[in-house]
């Protein structure tokens, strides 16, 4: 499914990103595991960061709703069901920026990272027109699962 | 000391405020903007000893203000805290007039590390 080109980031390298910024930002610990492609649940939020310039693609990073909820309350420091839907959605936000601004970092440069975008819902997808799929990886931590994705334009 | 912390993410704000705190800079007056147009407005209505700023953000980004301070005449210390960290963009700050970039994601010791000399305390 990866397409075959230099191989300028690996699945390992996505993994070690995200493992740090979940470890360092929510005290989380993610494991990778094999990613059949199913959907991770009923209620999802995906963050979208695109990266343009001498290498032109997307980092997608996919989380279902509750592990979402529990990543921003460790970010915010907040309590349970404390935060906003706009709350959630700023903390993925910043999450896909560090993942994506860290992939971002491994690619041919010169490039740019835009702001991100989060989006929601049940049962959507999300497709960048035309790209070809990078990397996938899946992890799985105490609040649930988040898949990395890395598409190139 | 006042410290103007200045990204789009109101949860990185907090997380760049509570790492200060745990990096031992817990006496010092916070400030936040949401980018480099309400950091300009800011540091010129509160004068600031120090500016942390993202880089990436909305209407002006991190770069953009601080090379419009120093335009301005402004030397307020100032570093970077982002997640973008190549060697152009390390180069750049630098530049520009950065003292420090702090890659995200950081620990309490980088801030330390980073910060020792330019605030005491």
């Amino acid at each position: 499914m990866s397409v075959t080109e230099t191989a300028w980031v690996t699945g390992d390298q996505i993994v070690e990103i995200t493992q740090d910024v979940w470890g360092s930002f929510l005290s989380m610990d993610l494991e990778p595991v094999p990613d059949s492609g199913e959907p991770l649940g009923r209620k999802t939020l995906t963050g979208v960061v695109h990266v343009s310039g001498d290498w032109q693609g997307t980092v997608f990073v996919e989380t279902t709703a509750e592990h979402a909820q529990a990543g921003a309350e460790a970010m915010f420091a907040a309590e349970a069901g404390s935060l906003s839907p706009e709350e959630v959605g700023d903390a993925l936000g910043e999450l896909t920026n560090m993942v994506g601004g860290n992939i971002k970092g491994l690619l041919p440069a010169p490039n740019k990272l835009s702001l991100p975008s989060v989006a929601g819902g049940e049962s959507y997808t999300l497709r960048v027109p035309g790209a070809l799929l990078v990397e996938r990886v899946l992890l799985q931590g105490p609040a649930g699962p988040v898949r990395i994705s890395l598409w190139r334009s | 000391m006042k410290i103007l912390i200045v990204d789009d993410s109101k949860a990185m704000r907090m997380i760049v405020t509570r790492t200060l705190r745990q990096a031992g800079f817990d006496n010092h007056e916070y400030l936040e903007a949401c980018d480099g147009a309400e950091g300009l407005g800011l540091v010129a209505s509160d004068k600031p000893d120090l500016v942390l700023s993202d880089w990436n953000m909305p209407e002006v980004n991190g770069i953009e203000f601080l090379q419009r301070l120093r335009a301005e005449g402004n030397d307020v210390r100032f570093g970077f805290v982002t997640s973008e960290s190549t060697d152009a963009m390390r180069a750049l700050a630098a530049e520009s007039g950065a003292l420090f970039l702090i890659a995200k994601p950081f620990t309490a010791d980088t801030f330390s590390e980073a910060l020792a000399g330019v605030l005491v305390g």
